[in-house]
């Protein structure tokens, strides 16, 4: 007897066994109910011809991964989302206010503080100026400072939103806000919708990768990448760049790919005997998610492979083989992306700038954190342009809100580091590539960056405008659950016109 | 006094159903009655209550009509059909119960009554729902060709079409102005329905205002309620068009803002008042960029597609109402020259195809250039050198050519300048160094040579 007659026996020997007298008893009213009512709604259908009807499966039933068309026509096929998790001071960056310079050490007005909530800051706070210089670059002549001296060559290239607001103020839900439309768990994220909406074209790789860097997971945790009500096939798959890609992705000591690969064969077997008995189309998805998992072995550990590359590139980037680092992770993103991966989303821990110490000092730590970050986002942009991509490539760069024009005073005391508290109110993010216009800044905030005046658009505005690059109307992409549709920008958002080519 | 007052008439439209019901009781038993006469007693009953129950609900009518501020010529025909529907329900009792009183009723058929209340409650009735629901409630689901034929106007979206050869001359007002009212604002503010007084079909009727004055100050948009309402926090209660309806541009409010501001001519064309080409540009037909051509293709036939995704090529259509196909070789690394005969049943169905790290060489020109509306194509890492890429200039519709990292010759470069559509060229990690490109340049022909290099800086060595 081989084994996979060996395997069969044994499943049915279990089956018996797990059929007892309690067995029937809980099963046999719904059992018999249901045989009953399959038998009048049979007799019901004055269309079947045949009694017993072929199922006719859809290609997603077969592979949840499959490609779909968009409704509209997509100007981005994929998207590269950086995320500066801990949020990133827009006015040490790209917000320029020379006012906030010459009011440096003044106390804040109270008119703006009036029914504010801070994270950290208490009683009458003083205004920071800008801890870096600016400089007007390019040929759009948007502003950026010091603290970002690569990223100057690409600002033609880049769409600026300087007037973003979220109305969360705390790590964990504004993260969630910015990634699932929804300031609390069990909401899918941009990645999941996107995967869902128009599957992936590469059968070896999962269609939604997730790259940390930073040292620290995002505050809010895995979430930020869950599919929540979506089909758990549409999360994110987290990739490392050290060590083993995927966790356990190597066969154990002693299996070889052929034992593996027999073991996986009989597995199918099995599921394709249980599928001709119910013809539930779940087991043909197992049975798909099985075989993908198998070339993904194989795939996976080719893609995030960067020791490959040739010199030139790893030196633009600045890469560090087998560390973790943010320009391992652009390299990869861009690998990723080449390779037909939908969503690639990078996280990066570090830049929560209170000034409580050295790293979190504007003018230390945070400056280093730039030069982190600098140079392989710059090289990301490059990259992608010389190889074709960028047009069908949407980068989005932000964090999950911003920074106060206040300097943090934390337990009402003046801190001996330069920081900023949480700011939601008015922030800085960018897009660039795949349907967005370069050089192009929309809106803009008062003389101190409290507050937007002009072009204020909300966390569901970008959404909607991410959704619009890849070919959806974010009105109408939908998923119903508990009993009725839902969006991932759920009743708001207005697509950002003024940044679409 | 005045709540319960309030409380009653708003109970009007609870109690118009109780008379409603009597009557048409009192029409069905008549109709079993007609030759048995076992009902009569039953019919008057119900005449009788119909009367009853007609009295309170004119009482709660004329009460709903007090204390809600309805103008009395909106509700007079109800009132006074409702009035007589009250009335008809006694005498048809009083005839039913052969009343000697009523001598002269009696001479009056009894079938007569029936007809008359049967008319009364229909006009009351539908009055009264044209009073809450509005007069287009019954009619509005149907579709414009009916309703043009029963003689309703019907709400046409004005295209604003503007062109750059005769965007000048055109009237300002009539060419822009007024599509605008009509498509964002008529829909509340037309004579039909006039919310807050203002009606803005016509230059008079905007120049007469709303019932809080003029909504125009000539010379001052910031004065005037036609232009601030439009630049209120979307949100906010006073804002126009109010939250949920479909909202105005960025350019039609400025262009709005520059009409109030030039003094709302009525006549002077956008020439003569001196309107900034940037501010109409919006509304010139779009050049549309698309990776489809703007031609029709019929749908290809599903058998063909199942027989190329066998092979491990993906075809997925452009958009979802497109017929235009995009191909794709990215897990088909071993797709050769030979293959592309899978192709041909949908050549002209393909507009984007990515043949990009595949086995194919030089022999796929002959091949692609079967492919009428090709838009979009990849080739890059191939070890193609460009040798025939001159069969690809008949391609009308090709835009971008993606041969990075491949191994293509700069003598083949110039082929590129017979191309008829061509927009960009790529090619990264090629031996090709850039030159001379005034000749692309003058044809807007975008080559991009790639090998960018980001050089070391100053500040990269320092750690703070």
């Amino acid at each position: 007897m081989d084994n996979f007659e060996k395997l069969i026996q044994e499943k049915i020997a279990l089956e018996v066994e797990a059929k007892t007298r309690r067995h029937f008893i809980k099963q046999c009213a719904t059992g018999i109910g249901g045989l009953a009512l399959s038998s009048i709604f049979m007799g019901c259908d004055p269309f079947s011809s045949t009694p017993k009807q072929k199922i006719q499966f859809s290609p997603r039933d077969l592979n949840p991964l499959s490609t779909m068309a968009p409704p509209f026509s997509p100007k981005a096929k994929s998207v590269i989302y950086l995320h500066m998790a801990g949020s990133p001071s827009q006015l040490e960056m790209f917000d320029y206010k020379p006012i906030l310079e010459k009011l440096d050490g003044q106390p804040c007005p109270d008119s703006l503080l009036r029914g504010k909530k801070f994270a950290f800051i208490k009683g009458k706070p003083k205004l920071l100026g800008p801890q870096a210089k600016f400089e007007q670059v390019g040929e759009s002549g948007n502003w950026v400072s010091d603290n970002m001296p690569h990223f100057k060559k690409v600002v033609d290239d880049v769409a600026f939103l300087k007037a973003v607001n979220t109305d969360q103020f705390n790590h964990g839900p504004a993260q969630l806000l910015m990634h699932t439309g929804s300031p609390r768990i069990g909401r899918p994220s941009i990645g999941s919708w996107a995967t869902y909406g128009l599957g992936s074209e590469n059968q070896n790789l999962p269609g939604f990768v997730v790259l940390t860097s930073g040292g620290k997971a995002p505050s809010a945790g895995k979430s930020v990448w869950g599919s929540g009500f979506l089909p758990s096939v549409y999360q994110g798959v987290q990739c490392r760049s050290k060590g083993d890609p995927v966790l356990y992705i190597d066969d154990p000591k002693g299996i070889s790919r052929n034992i593996k690969k027999s073991t996986i064969d009989a597995i199918n077997k099995i599921n394709k005997e249980e599928y001709t008995k119910y013809a539930d189309p779940e087991i043909l998805a197992r049975i798909n998610q099985y075989e993908m998992a198998y070339r993904m072995q194989i795939a996976v550990p080719n893609v995030m492979n960067i020791e490959n590359e040739p010199e030139n590139i790893k030196e633009m980037y600045g890469v560090e083989p087998g560390k973790e680092s943010f320009a391992n992770n652009c390299l990869l993103a861009r690998k990723l992306v080449e390779d037909g991966v939908r969503f690639v989303q990078l996280f990066d821990w570090g830049w929560d700038s209170h000034g409580t110490g050295h790293q979190t000092a504007l003018d230390l730590g945070f400056r280093n954190k730039c030069k982190d970050v600098d140079r392989p986002i710059t090289a990301l942009i490059l990259d992608l342009k010389q190889r074709g991509l960028l047009d069908e490539t949407l980068i989005v760069w932000g964090g999950e809100f911003g920074r106060t024009p206040m300097q943090e005073n934390r337990g009402n005391q003046k801190m001996s580091f330069k920081g900023r508290d949480h700011h939601g109110d008015a922030f800085t993010m960018w897009m660039a590539g795949g349907g967005v216009k370069g050089g192009v800044s929309h809106g803009e905030t008062d003389e101190i960056g409290f507050n937007g005046v002009e072009g204020r658009v909300s966390v569901h505005d970008v959404h909607a405008t991410i959704l619009h690059t890849l070919g959806f109307n974010h009105e109408e992409f939908t998923f119903d659950f508990q009993g009725r549709p839902f969006r991932l920008t759920d009743v708001h958002g207005h697509v950002i016109h003024e940044i679409l080519a | 006094m005045n709540i319960i007052m309030q409380l009653l008439g708003r109970l009007h439209p609870l109690i118009v159903h109780l008379p409603i019901g009597f009557i048409v009781l009192a029409l069905i038993l008549s109709w079993y009655d007609r030759k048995e006469k076992t009902f009569t007693n039953g019919i008057a009953i119900s005449f009788l209550w119909g009367g009853i129950t007609s009295v309170l609900a004119c009482i709660s009518g004329y009460l709903l009509y007090q204390t809600e501020g309805f103008s009395f010529d909106t509700i007079k025909i109800h009132l006074w059909s409702g009035i007589i529907t009250a009335i008809f329900c006694f005498l048809a009792y009083a005839r039913k119960k052969d009343a000697p009183r009523f001598i002269v009723f009696n001479r009056i058929r009894s079938g007569f009554y029936l007809l008359i209340l049967f008319v009364l409650i229909s006009i009351t009735g539908h009055l009264g729902g044209s009073i809450t629901h509005g007069e287009e409630y019954l009619v509005e689901p149907l579709p414009n060709s009916v309703k043009s034929l029963l003689g309703i106007e019907v709400f046409e979206k004005q295209e604003i079409i503007l062109t750059e050869e005769t965007w000048e001359e055109a009237l300002l007002y009539d060419a822009i102005i007024h599509p605008i009212l009509n498509n964002k604002c008529l829909s509340c503010h037309s004579s039909k329905k006039a919310k807050g007084e203002l009606i803005l079909q016509s230059p008079e009727a905007i120049l007469r205002g709303g019932e809080n004055g003029d909504v125009l100050v000539s010379n001052h948009p910031d004065k005037s309620a036609l232009y601030t309402k439009l630049v209120l926090p979307l949100g906010d209660d006073d804002r126009m068009p109010p939250d949920g309806k479909t909202q105005l541009t960025k350019a039609e409010v400025r262009l709005i803002s520059e009409w109030i501001e030039r003094g709302n001519s009525f006549e002077k064309s956008n020439k003569e008042l001196g309107i900034n080409v940037e501010l109409v540009k919006s509304f010139f037909p779009r050049k549309i960029n698309n990776n489809y051509p703007d031609v029709y293709v019929e749908k290809v036939i599903a058998q063909f597609i199942d027989s190329i995704e066998a092979m491990n090529v993906y075809v997925e259509k452009i958009n979802k109402e497109s017929h235009f196909l995009s191909v794709t070789c990215i897990n088909q690394p071993t797709f050769e020259d030979a293959n592309f005969a899978l192709f041909l049943p949908i050549a002209e169905n393909i507009s984007m195809l990515d043949l990009g790290t595949t086995r194919v060489t030089d022999a796929i020109f002959s091949e692609l250039k079967k492919l009428p509306n090709l838009t979009v194509l990849k080739l890059d890492n191939t070890t193609i050198t460009g040798e025939n890429i001159k069969e690809l200039t008949s391609l009308q519709h090709l835009k971008f050519i993606n041969l990075a990292s491949t191994q293509f010759k700069e003598a083949n470069l110039s082929t590129f300048l017979e191309f008829q559509r061509l927009e960009k060229v790529f090619l990264h990690n090629t031996d090709i160094k850039a030159g001379n490109m005034k000749a692309f340049a003058a044809k807007e022909i975008k080559v991009d040579f790639g090998n960018y290099a980001l050089p070391t800086i100053e500040s990269d060595s320092i750690i703070f």
